[in-house]
This record gives C-alpha cells, sequence and structure tokens, in this order.
C-alpha cells in the first residue's frame, strides 16, 4: 500500500520517504542524486551509522562501501573548534560529504549540532544560542549560525536546533514551556527560505524536527500542537510559502539519552574529572530499564499522536535491540542509530543475536546475552567466529576467530575495534533485514516474536556491562610497567580464590 | 604526474569475491592456482601464477623484457606441510647497471615476494588498526610478527592449537619472525647473556628463564613464519671493547644450533632460516663474522645485516651487501626511512623493516615524496586536499581531507588507520618505483628526482650523497649548487611557534 510521499529537492537530491504498511510500519526511503544519476535506498526499520569527530570510529573509507553503511549522522558541534568550521570552506558539490571522505553516490548524511548520545550535563542554553561542547570548550551557536552552516556544508537532512535541557535538576513548568518555544521558533528560523544566492533559486534543505518535551506528557502534546498550528503575521511571512511548521519538516527525531536520563536520575554519573567531563565510555554504563523505555513508548506516543503518519520517524541512542523492537512494535519507528552496537565494539564485545531468537534452548542457556565479551579468557582458544549466528559471508570481513580477537583485546591492538566494529554493524544490519521480512510476511505474530525475543536474550545488557569493567581495567593497566601490574592483579585475583576456598 | 595503476582490489576486505581466507578449522591453503597480481609499477605488472609440484618460473610468467634472462630451479609446493625451498635468482639486466641494487623474486611458501621490497611490522599479529585484508589490499605480501611478543601473548600453546600466526591473524601471504634476541635486550631489564642462551627474568611470572637458541627457533616453528631468524647476540652499535667481538662471536656459535635444532625439526622445508650478521661498527669484526656465516651459506637461506641502529653507519651495511652471496636475499633490520631504504638498495639490500611508517602514522605524520606531512599542525586545519592527490591509497583516491585527518589524528583511532594505510602504499611506491626503475636500468635518474623532490630545499643528508656516491651515483649532478646538511638530515616538519 502506497500512501502520500513527501519529497522536497535538496540541490540536486530528492529525498522521499514512502511508507508500504502503516501498522506495522515498512517504508523506503530514497535520496535520489540528480547529478550523479543515483539512487541510494534505506528500507526501514533500518539503522544510521553513527561518527565521532566527523568519521566513523575505527573503520577506515575503505570500509564505507559496506552495506550497512548508507545513513551516516554527523554531529557537527566537534568542528566548532575552528572558526569558521572547516567543512564549511569546500567550494566544491556535496561540502559535507566531500570534507568528511563520504561517497555521495552511496552515503546519506544527516546532520545535528549536537551529539544526540552525549547527555552530560551542559552550561544552559540561551534565548537566541545552543551550548556545543568541543575540545576546546562550550561553544555558543545560535539558530543564524545554524543555518549559515547547514547552507554551506548541505548534508541530506539536517536537525533543526533544539532546546533540550541538559541537567540533572528536575525542570520547572517555566523552563519546559520556554524549550517548547525555543524549539519551536529555531524551526520556524530554519524553515525559511534561503538567500537565493546560496544555494540556487529553489534550494531547500531536508529538516527533521527534534520533539521537544521532555518527559512530561503536556508539554509533548503542546510542542507537536505548537507545529501543526497555522502561523500569523511576521511568522507566517517569513516561512512563506508554508502555512504551519509541519509542513516544512521531513521527519520526526527523538534522542532518547535525555530522556532516559530524566527517567532515571539516580543512573546519572557526577562530573568526576577536573575538566568537568566524563569520559564518554562511563555515559553509557546501563542499558534501559523495560520501565523507562514502557514510560518512553507512552511519551513518543504523545508527540506523534496529532501528526502526520506519512513522515519518517528516528530515534537515537536507544540502547538495546529489546528497547529497539519495543519502539517498532508499539510506535512504529522507522531508522535507529547504531550508536549501542558500535560502542560494544569500542569494549571487546562481539555482537551475537537473531531475530526471531532461536526456538528450543534449553532452559540453563536463558537468557542468552546478546554477544561475546571477547575479553573473557575462555576465548583465548576458542577458534569459531565472532557469532554463532553468522551474518552471510557477503555481508561481513573474513570469519575472524574470536581466539584472535581475544589475543589483540588483551595486547591492546586497535584492529580488534576495527574488525568487532565491522561485525557489529552487520549483526545489527541483518538484524533490521529480518525485522522488515517479519514484518512483510507475518506481520501479525511480529508481538509474539518480540516477546519470545525479550524472553530468549537478557536485556540488562550484562554482557556488556562486564566488558565495559574489563576494558577500564586494561585501560587503567597500560603504560610502562603494565605486565608487572597485571601480574600483581593475578596474585591477588589467585589469593581472593584461595581466601574463597578456605572459608568455605 | 599521473596516478599509477594499483591493480589490488581494495574492496577485497568487505566481503566481496575473490577472497581466498581460510575458515576456522580448515587447513592452510596456499592461493596455489589463483591469479594474483601484485602491486607494480606501471610496466610490470606481474601475473603470478603457480602451481604445485616442481617446476620452473618459466619466462613466459615474467615480464617480457625480463623474459630471456630469469629462471630459477624452484622445487616449490606451496603447503606448509610439504618441501619448500626458498629460491631465490638474480641475473643480467635485474641489476642494477651502477649501482649495486638489483631485482628479484623470492619464493616462500605462501607466495612470491618482489624484492627490493620493505616490511611492514605487525608486531603482535595485526598491522596496528588494519585487517589483514586491507594489508593484502594494499598489495603487501609480506610481513613480519615479532617472536618475543607471540610467546608471551597469545602464546605457543595458542599458536600450536591454531597452527601457527598465519592462520591466527587470517593472513595468507609471506611472513617473518625475528628471533626475539632483541627484545629481550631491548624490553627486559635483568637480561643476562650467557653461552647457553639469554637469561631474563620472565615478565609474567617474574622467575628465570632461559631463551637458548634451540628455544627461539621452536618457538618460530610453532609460529610457522616462512622466514625464521637465529638468535643472536645483540649489543647496541654503541657498545665498543671486547664485548662486540666476543657477542659477533657467540652469534656465530649460535647461528650453529640453530641450523642444527632447524635442520634435525624437520621444519627446514617449511621454514627459512636467516643468519644474522654481527660486529658492531668495526669492520674486521664484520668481516670475521661475514666469512664465518658465509662458510655456512649452504645452510641458511639468507643473511640479515644487525646490530645497526639505522643512521649513518652505512659503511658496515655496504660492505656486508658486497661480501654477502649474490644469491641469498640480505636483509637490513630495523630500516624505514624512505632515503635510507634506497640508499639500503643502493648498497645491494634486498629487504628491509621498520615500525617507523605505522608509528608515525599514529601520530598524524603522513609521508610524502615531498617529506613527511605532520597534519597535527595548524597549517592543514583548513586544506581540503588529500595528502597526495596522486596516491592509489584508500586514504587519498577517496578523497580523504588533510582537514579532517588533521580535526580527528591522535583524537580517533580511525585516523591513525587511515595514515597508516596511506603510509604504507607510500613505502610500497618508494620500492616499487625503484624496482620499475632497476629493471628499466634507470635507478640513477630514480634516485636523483627522488632526492631532490624529497629534500628539496631542506639540503641533501652528507651520509646519502656519500654513500651513493660510494655505488656511483652523484646526486649532485646537473645540481651543483644544492645544498647538503650534516647530521640524519631527516626532514620532519616541525612546528614554528608564530
Amino acid at each position: 500500500m502506497s500512501s502520500p510521499s513527501l519529497s522536497s529537492s535538496l540541490l540536486s537530491s530528492t529525498f522521499r520517504f514512502e511508507i508500504e504498511s502503516i501498522t506495522p510500519r515498512l517504508g523506503n526511503l530514497t535520496v535520489y542524486r540528480k547529478s550523479l544519476k543515483k539512487l541510494i535506498q534505506v528500507q526501514t526499520p533500518g539503522l544510521i551509522t553513527c561518527t565521532s569527530r566527523g568519521v566513523i570510529p575505527h573503520l577506515s573509507s575503505d570500509h564505507h562501501l559496506n552495506p550497512p553503511i548508507k545513513w551516516i549522522h554527523v554531529p557537527f558541534e566537534s568542528f566548532l573548534e575552528h572558526s569558521p568550521p572547516f567543512p564549511t570552506l569546500h567550494p566544491g558539490p556535496y561540502p559535507l560529504h566531500s570534507s568528511l571522505g563520504f561517497r555521495p553516490e552511496q552515503h546519506i548524511l544527516s546532520m545535528s549540532l549536537r551529539d544526540p548520545a552525549d547527555d552530560r550535563d551542559m552550561p544552559p542554553n540561551g534565548n537566541q544560542f545552543v551550548s556545543a561542547l568541543c575540545l576546546r570548550g562550550v561553544r555558543k551557536a545560535s539558530p543564524d549560525q545554524w543555518r549559515d552552516y547547514v547552507s554551506s556544508v548541505q548534508p541530506d537532512l539536517v536537525l533543526a536546533l533544539s532546546d533540550i535541557p541538559f541537567s540533572s535538576a528536575s525542570l520547572s513548568q517555566k523552563r519546559l514551556t520556554k524549550s517548547i518555544e525555543r524549539s519551536a521558533s529555531w524551526l520556524a528560523n530554519i524553515l525559511r527560505p534561503l538567500p537565493a544566492p546560496a544555494t540556487g533559486p529553489d534550494a531547500n534543505l531536508n529538516i527533521l524536527v527534534h520533539m521537544a518535551g521532555g518527559i512530561i506528557p503536556a508539554a509533548r502534546q503542546a510542542f507537536s500542537q505548537s507545529l501543526l498550528d497555522p502561523l500569523f503575521d511576521k511568522e507566517a511571512e517569513a516561512i512563506k510559502p508554508l502555512t504551519n511548521l509541519d509542513e516544512g519538516v521531513v521527519g520526526y527525531s527523538f534522542d532518547l539519552a535525555p530522556l532516559h536520563k530524566s527517567l532515571s536520575p539516580n543512573l546519572t554519573l557526577p562530573t568526576t574529572s577536573k575538566s568537568g567531563f566524563i569520559p564518554f565510555l562511563d555515559l553509557f554504563s546501563t542499558p534501559p530499564a523495560p520501565s523507562s523505555t514502557a514510560q518512553i513508548i507512552s511519551l513518543i506516543r504523545t508527540s506523534l499522536t496529532p501528526l502526520p503518519t506519512t513522515k519518517p520517524r528516528i530515534v537515537h541512542s536507544a540502547g538495546s535491540p529489546h528497547e529497539v523492537l519495543a519502539l517498532i512494535r508499539d510506535v512504529g519507528i522507522d531508522l535507529f542509530d547504531a550508536h549501542w552496537a558500535q560502542r560494544a565494539a569500542d569494549v571487546g564485545v562481539a555482537l551475537d543475536f537473531v531475530f526471531p531468537a532461536p526456538v528450543g534452548l534449553p532452559d540453563p542457556e536463558l537468557p542468552r546475552q546478546v554477544g561475546h565479551n571477547l575479553y573473557d579468557k575462555r576465548y583465548s582458544h576458542d577458534f569459531s567466529s565472532f557469532a554463532d549466528f553468522h551474518p552471510p559471508p557477503a555481508y561481513t570481513p573474513v570469519p575472524y576467530t574470536r581466539a584472535y580477537v581475544h589475543h589483540l583485546l588483551c595486547t591492546h591492538e586497535m584492529s580488534a575495534h576495527t574488525l568487532l566494529a565491522l561485525h557489529n554493524l552487520a549483526v545489527l544490519d541483518m538484524f533490521f533485514v529480518s525485522v522488515r521480512r517479519v514484518l512483510l510476511e507475518e506481520p501479525e505474530s511480529f508481538s509474539q516474536h518480540v516477546a519470545h525475543f525479550e524472553q530468549t536474550y537478557d536485556e540488562k545488557l550484562g554482557v556488556l556491562a562486564e566488558a565495559r569493567k574489563l576494558w577500564t581495567e586494561v585501560s587503567l593497566a597500560r603504560g610502562k610497567g603494565r605486565l608487572a601490574r597485571e601480574r600483581e592483579k593475578q596474585n591477588q585475583d589467585a589469593q581472593n580464590i584461595n581466601g574463597y576456598e578456605y572459608k568455605k | 604526474m599521473p596516478r599509477e595503476p594499483f591493480v589490488s582490489l581494495f574492496g577485497r576486505g568487505n566481503g566481496q569475491p575473490g577472497q581466498t581466507h581460510p575458515l576456522p578449522g580448515q587447513t592452510p591453503t596456499s592461493r596455489n592456482g589463483t591469479n594474483r597480481v601484485l602491486y607494480t609499477t606501471p610496466h610490470t605488472h606481474t601475473h603470478i601464477h603457480r602451481s604445485s609440484g616442481v617446476k620452473f618460473i618459466s619466462p613466459p610468467l615474467l615480464p617480457p623484457n625480463l623474459a630471456a634472462v630469469a629462471y630459477t630451479t624452484v622445487i616449490a609446493v606451496p603447503q606448509l606441510s610439504c618441501r619448500v625451498v626458498l629460491q631465490y635468482g638474480v641475473r643480467g639486466s635485474r641489476l642494477c647497471h651502477t649501482t649495486r641494487a638489483r631485482v628479484s623474486r623470492m619464493k616462500l611458501a605462501h607466495g612470491v615476494t618482489l624484492l627490493p621490497t620493505f616490511m611492514p611490522v605487525a608486531t603482535q599479529a595485526a598491522i596496528k588498526g588494519l585487517t589483514p585484508q586491507q594489508v593484502e589490499g594494499l598489495g603487501i605480501t609480506l610481513i613480519l610478527n615479532n617472536t618475543y611478543h607471540l610467546n608471551l601473548r597469545p602464546g605457543i600453546k595458542v599458536l600450536r592449537e591454531v597452527g601457527g600466526a598465519h592462520q591466527l591473524q587470517g593472513w595468507n601471504h609471506n611472513l617473518l619472525t625475528d628471533s626475539g634476541g632483541f627484545q629481550l635486550v631491548s624490553l627486559s631489564k635483568f637480561t643476562k647473556i650467557t653461552e647457553e642462551g639469554a637469561l631474563f627474568a620472565s615478565p609474567f611470572t617474574g622467575e628465570p628463564t632461559m631463551l637458548t637458541p634451540e628455544e627461539s627457533i621452536s618457538i618460530q616453528h610453532a609460529i610457522g613464519a616462512d622466514i625464521i631468524m637465529q638468535l643472536d647476540d645483540v649489543v647496541s652499535s654503541l657498545t665498543v671493547g671486547p664485548r662486540v667481538g666476543e657477542a659477533m662471536r657467540r652469534s656465530v656459535r649460535w647461528l650453529d644450533r640453530c641450523i642444527d635444532f632447524h635442520d634435525k625439526s624437520g621444519r627446514n622445508k617449511a621454514q627459512n632460516l636467516f643468519a644474522i650478521v654481527q660486529g658492531g661498527l668495526d669492520s674486521s669484526l664484520r668481516d670475521e663474522c661475514l666469512d664465518e656465516m658465509i662458510k655456512r651459506r649452504k645452510k641458511v637461506a639468507g643473511y640479515a645485516i644487525g646490530g645497526l641502529s639505522g643512521g649513518e653507519e652505512k659503511g658496515i651495511i655496504s660492505q656486508c651487501a658486497e661480501k654477502l652471496p649474490a644469491d641469498k636475499p640480505r636483509y637490513s633490520m630495523g630500516i624505514g626511512f624512505a632515503e635510507d631504504l634506497l640508499v639500503c638498495v643502493a648498497l645491494g639490500v634486498d629487504m628491509a623493516d621498520c615500525v617507523f611508517p605505522t608509528r608515525t602514522a599514529r601520530f598524524g605524520v603522513a609521508l610524502t615524496f615531498k617529506g613527511p606531512l605532520n597534519l597535527k599542525l595548524g597549517k592543514h586545519a583548513k586544506d581540503l586536499n588529500p595528502i597526495d592527490p596522486t596516491c592509489p591509497c584508500p586514504t587519498c583516491s577517496n578523497g580523504v581531507s588533510r582537514a579532517i585527518l588533521h580535526h580527528t589524528a591522535t583524537h580517533e583511532t580511525a585516523a591513525a588507520h587511515a595514515i597508516t594505510l596511506h603510509n604504507l602504499t607510500f613505502q610500497a611506491r618508494v620500492m616499487g618505483q625503484a624496482r620499475d626503475a632497476i629493471m628499466k636500468g634507470t635507478f640513477p635518474t630514480y634516485l636523483r628526482g627522488f632526492f631532490e623532490n624529497y629534500f628539496g630545499d631542506a639540503g641533501y643528508p652528507e651520509w646519502c650523497v656519500n654513500a651513493l656516491q660510494s655505488v656511483g651515483v652523484d646526486l649532485l649532478e646537473g645540481n651543483p649548487e644544492a645544498k647538503i646538511v650534516k647530521g640524519d638530515g631527516a626532514r620532519w616538519e616541525h612546528s614554528r611557534a608564530e
């Protein structure tokens, strides 16, 4: 079934999203590059690859051809270290693609100011700026600057600036109201037609909007409503020919990191280090609790209810496959970033899960872990490939063995993370392929499969927590005298075990 | 400068057709019977077709201009379990008419490597940050693993279980291991050398452990590299006095023990033992060592020149390379700067290894024909050009800009990988172009062109001028006003505080 599709032209590209079925949602997102005569297609539900400082962590440009890597999300804030940010200086076509080394014929680039997975406490935003974080500290970015950056780097899709309060303190109603008003007005700002000389007479941006309102349903409802309300006077004049904000928006985006933070404030880590930055890795120590996922689903539903169903819905920083499945099932989310899977590669975890989950597993094997912590000594002699459920060979690198990557992890070789990043993206992509297949072939049993998946796989992602602990230990142990320190630890462990046996 | 054809497919590592990596548990297979295109320069596209059994590398397999002169008797079965002999032929037009440089084909159990070549170092069974397929994709056919490190981790047990380092790292090309002696001296605090072997404190247990020549060879057998090195008694090149002579003579005695153990093990059909010439900076000691080791030429597959820490001791390299038998490969250990490599090649060296190109990449330094670029410097922050637009590496050919490398170098591992890919390609191009020039008979011209580009206004290092003069190449020919600088002359792009 085909429903009204939306398209807008961006310089020489056409963005299009077609929904093949509404419940459950299956879609097809395409960008057509007129000048290259090239169609890039992303089937939904599908994945978005994350970048850090403009590059996909651990991969090199020859890996960018891998099938899972099609839609890439670029947080812009790290480029604010220099003024003007260097991607804005690129003179040729597809400036963002070209300056970061991505391929216009292969990749769809979306861009936001902030990293959607970064929920560290930040100085407050102002009426006319968002606080962004780069290596040289906090930078203020105004909606006008954002318009300039966006129009000069020309991403395929861009998130309008949004006022997301990042602070552990609970929010007052006044602060929330302000957040909604600012987000709406910044959206209106970027919806103003671009000045003619910038990109040609009818250049339009594909604008995504982050759904504001925090964890207060009334606030979320109010924000959605403000997208639909007709504008008047000056505001209407500015976004002409649009009559309301929603008409200018091609899709809706939800950042889960700040929502999880607000829903489980006790999980928030203190700002420990001297510089005020918490190491990024610590931010993801806890996977989302099912209860907070349930609340988030209800919040997303509140946001989406009044809005048209024809536009893509994007979720950033979902924390587990369980959460992804629940969001597909309950609120029809179309795209998810692969942040959690890419982080798993950082800490030495090879993902190993399939959808639908295998049936007939013996009880003691349940719940299964979603991956293997290859730091674990038990893999040192394991010469099987990373995953029991290995993606098809055309999809991943040669099946390297667990023992090899265990060795590389123990010796701090970066190649371990390269292999794991490639593998994890492939596993996640296969997961979405299977999800789409079930949605297409047996949509009525999707919920059943989700329930079975939840029973089969550990939703606490214990394997990630364990790997993170070992990763931290290895990372602390690095440097001169490492072997001696490791020996000390081994002795300690041995003593602990002896002591334990003695007590017994 | 036109872009060179870069014949390997970069996409190979991504699950595209053409991969022949062994699955876990499978016995290692060679690329027996497959056509493989090596990294070559424009005039030497070399398709290599191999089959098992006794055979000749017959003329049709070589570039037409060489067909008449090259032949070698080969007993070659590229299966580890079968007989493999290092074969090596140097004939006629593959010798440079002016210098002592030569081009040859070294056939080992895992394929042919064209010499002279640079060997990237995969200390712990991985070139830092890259996957083995990426390394293969660059056309690299010979890498180095470190015995000392692999013996510590993953350890001999794992290596034996998996069937050697080739299988461990999924590398189906040639591999060389050192003996572990150098790391004993450079990494271990309490090493004591006795006639029996090197006594050191085990880094894990702290217990005194003895590394004997036999033990070193035995470990290298477990690793299974195509080329293995004798255990030698290494002294710093700064050492003087009787210790240097003692170490040299002990290295000779240890070589005998290595040969003996290697021959009796039955592994000498699959793995090739190289001797290491020692003797410090003393040319009479070197001569003595050379004489002794050349006496054993029938029992060793090649010779390394050891005990030099790179730099200016080219007199010793020249002396060794001149005296060593022409039918054996000569390996200069620890050489990696482009100017060093080319001087060594001119002196008759065939192989060299160094961590330099991969290590410097991690600090943000990209190597180019116009000298190294320090991408961490602010001047690259807004430069949207690739490192070298003529470079065929994945990084440059995909247009990865200097600006994004500046933005990510030392912050993201991906930047190290991108520059590592480039630097290894640079080393391969320097050596590939040298091979090409030697075969075309234009090596002296190539040397002059390279040095002019690389050192430009900065000035030629004096030692390079002298070393090349000794083999009949005047770097300053046609350029009498060129500047010459003393010292190592390495051309580094330093930050200039402004």
